[in-house]
């Protein structure tokens, strides 16, 4: 045979050998698919925003989620300014305060009372200067019928009736609560509160539930019937209950009673999941081999069967994240969340409802907060569960 | 069958009387007694007060004296509430609480199943991303956000429902809603992903093949099997619904079980909590067997088996 019987390929044929497609690893093929999926996309977005003004929002404020103001209480984010004079500007609160503002909505000082005429519902304040009375009598009292509801006299000058203008709180973007907080900073503050205890309780449930459901899994026989008769029995009852109770029995209200308290039951979800990963893996070849070659229990589990089943465990810890969220701000709902001043997402909202009528956007913006959070988590966690699927990887 | 019915009941009881002693020993767990106040009560007083209540038997004796009473369907006097028993509260509170809970359950049934079948059905159309939408909408907001929402549009600035209370039919509409809006959309999101997957299946397209109505294949050969999964997620849910009153009730301010136990909750009153619990865990454990006992009807391949392990 000698060399002649070789020719060169042609172009055409030397293309054909080439791999159609470059090859990918699971996550780089993983991140292709997720990055196609749109609405996962926005729920990572939305995810990165969150944690991102968690982290360093609070770094752009200079007053701090506990720093109250009395005389700045209740002050929604919207102001309806009245002009008094030239340079003279007004707001008045739900609860018959008058604020001096500047034109553009920041809020300067509150107004004395200096006399308060109940039977005629007329209020006079004092700014040390300047006296403003305020005769809110219209609509409340019999024969006095007009199309406005209060006016306001500048040191005895003619009656204002109308409003300047509407404007953005610029002092308080989403407003004050009842005694004069924040609240933007409170719901960035919250968002910490609320997200280290969802993360938190994930990590906790992560730990146990892989530990637990995998060597459960990977022992078999009575082991595995009793561990998993032990989760059973926790499944049959009302989470949300044993949360509450555990939060009834600790009594102390801090960040790591409730991290404990839902990392502590809800981690049979994980435990459930990961042994029936385990047990369908353990039976393949690559853990024969791992057996054969004499790798031990814990470095089976650890290194070959764990690694194999981490796609379904993210897409379950991205679910547990918003279900954390979700059940505590349930848990402070009910009046055993975080204690002041400090204050979740849920305590917020909580500590909201009863002025709900009077200040709806203080119920508003942590609802706001959490909603957000929710279907960022979920529309992640969908997007992963199909991008982290190898069943469903083609093209 | 009936040997696999019979042993799931007897676990069922068993879990329930587990239950009951978790919760028992963890309540009786935390230091202070329920008449600790911060003014030290008289040394007599509290002497009272703990022969008053049992309390000053010894442990296992009080145990045993609850266990009686829970067999017996004592759940013992409230602390807080002087002369009410944990009873009376449950029997005031439960039907306010059963008539919201009853009517968001069937709402679940008659909206949740139909509208996810209906979506299924219309893959990838305009009522199935509508459909979908608001589920997804549905699972992401909290049930007290949806509820003050409701609150402050319906009660507060159109004024055409009462705030709180259940005095007249319309002041159903929003807990009944705020209670199911969750569920209700998982439901709705759980039959559509379940049908989609029963109707790629073989035995479906041959009974398409063998000519059988539309209906027929999608009604009695699709059913069946897609709501397996729903019936499973419901058993619970249907307690679920029940600790999900806690804020309904507090919000609206219905009279409720729930309300009691959040009261008991912030006043410590131990029997009420435990009283709630037990009833509550119950009723959950009792749900999950009727699933099971469900399960054989539906599904005659884990008829004889028992529940797969």
């Amino acid at each position: 045979m000698s060399g002649y019987d070789f020719t060169f390929a042609s172009s055409s044929e030397r293309t054909e050998q080439e791999i159609a497609r470059k090859s990918l690893t699971y996550w780089q093929d993983a991140w292709r698919r997720l990055k196609k999926n749109k609405l996962a996309m926005l729920g990572l977005g939305g995810v990165i925003f969150i944690l991102l003004s968690a982290i360093f929002g609070p770094l752009f404020f200079s007053q701090s989620y506990s720093d109250q103001n009395l005389d700045f209480a209740n002050i929604p984010p919207k102001l309806d300014i009245y002009r008094l004079s030239e340079d003279y500007f007004l707001i008045l609160t739900r609860d018959y305060k008058l604020i001096e503002v500047t034109e553009n909505g920041e809020l300067l000082s509150r107004l004395k009372q200096i006399n308060k005429d109940a039977l005629n519902k007329v209020y006079t304040y004092s700014d040390g200067s300047n006296t403003v009375t305020l005769d809110f009598s219209y609509n409340l009292l019999p024969g006095k019928t007009a199309d406005y509801d209060y006016t306001l006299s500048f040191n005895g000058s003619e009656e204002i009736s109308q409003k300047h203008k509407r404007t953005r709180n610029k002092t308080y973007p989403f407003g004050t609560d009842v005694v004069g907080r924040s609240l933007l900073i409170r719901v960035i503050y919250g968002a910490r509160i609320s997200l280290t205890i969802a993360f938190m309780a994930a990590l906790v449930n992560l730990f146990i539930g892989v530990i637990w459901g995998s060597i459960a899994a990977y022992e078999g026989g009575r082991t595995d019937n009793l561990m998993m008769r032990f989760v059973d029995l926790l499944n049959s009852i009302p989470l949300v209950i044993y949360v509450i109770l555990i939060m009834v029995l600790v009594g102390n209200r801090g960040l790591w009673t409730l991290t404990l308290a839902l990392g502590s039951v809800y981690w049979v979800v994980m435990a459930r999941l990961v042994r029936g990963q385990v047990l369908s893996l353990k039976e393949q070849e690559f853990v024969l081999a791992a057996i054969a070659l004499g790798v031990s229990r814990r470095k089976i589990i650890a290194r070959h069967l764990i690694p194999n089943a981490i796609g379904p465990i993210i897409v379950t810890l991205t679910m547990l994240i918003p279900q954390a969220v979700f059940t505590e701000a349930f848990i402070a709902f009910i009046g055993l969340g975080a204690s002041a001043p400090m204050a979740s997402w849920g305590t917020l909202a909580s500590d909201a409802l009863s002025g709900l009528l009077s200040y709806p956007y203080q119920m508003f913006y942590p609802s706001i907060a959490i909603a957000v959070t929710m279907l960022s988590f979920n529309f992640l966690g969908d997007g992963l569960r199909d991008a982290l699927d190898p069943r469903l990887r083609k093209g | 069958m009936k040997r696999y019915f019979f042993k799931r009941f007897l676990n069922s009881l068993l879990t329930i009387l587990l239950i009951a002693t978790v919760t028992f020993f963890m309540m009786r767990a935390i230091p202070g007694g329920p008449f600790t106040r911060e003014k030290p009560v008289p040394e007599e007083i509290m002497k009272a007060l703990n022969a008053k209540y049992n309390l000053d038997a010894p442990l296992i004796v009080q145990y045993f004296d609850y266990m009686k009473g829970l067999v017996t369907f004592n759940l013992g006097p409230s602390f807080s509430r002087v002369g009410v028993s944990v009873n009376d509260l449950i029997i005031q509170g439960f039907p306010q609480t059963a008539k919201v809970g009853f009517l968001a359950v069937l709402l679940i049934i008659i909206l949740g199943v139909p509208t996810g079948i209906i979506s299924a059905l219309r893959q990838n159309r305009p009522i199935d991303y509508t459909v979908m939408f608001m589920a997804t909408l549905g699972v992401a907001i909290p049930r007290f956000v949806l509820a003050t929402l409701y609150v402050y549009i319906f009660a507060g600035i159109l004024g055409w429902v009462p705030t709180f209370g259940l005095k007249t039919p319309i002041a159903y509409i929003g807990p009944v809603i705020a209670l199911c809006g969750y569920s209700l959309s998982f439901t709705a999101r759980l039959t559509r992903s379940s049908m989609l997957e029963v109707l790629r299946q073989d035995y479906i397209r041959t009974a398409r093949a063998n000519g059988l109505r539309s209906l027929s294949v999608i009604g009695k050969h699709a059913m069946k099997n897609a709501l397996i999964p729903v019936v499973t997620y419901l058993g619970p849910t249907i307690a679920a619904i029940m600790t999900g009153s806690f804020i309904i009730e507090r919000i609206f301010a219905i009279p409720g079980i729930g309300r009691y136990f959040v009261e008991g909750v912030a006043n410590r009153d131990y029997t009420v909590i435990m009283g709630v619990t037990v009833l509550y865990a119950s009723f959950y454990v009792f749900m999950v067997f009727i699933v099971d006992v469900l399960y054989a009807f539906i599904d005659p391949r884990i008829r004889f088996e028992g529940r797969s392990r």
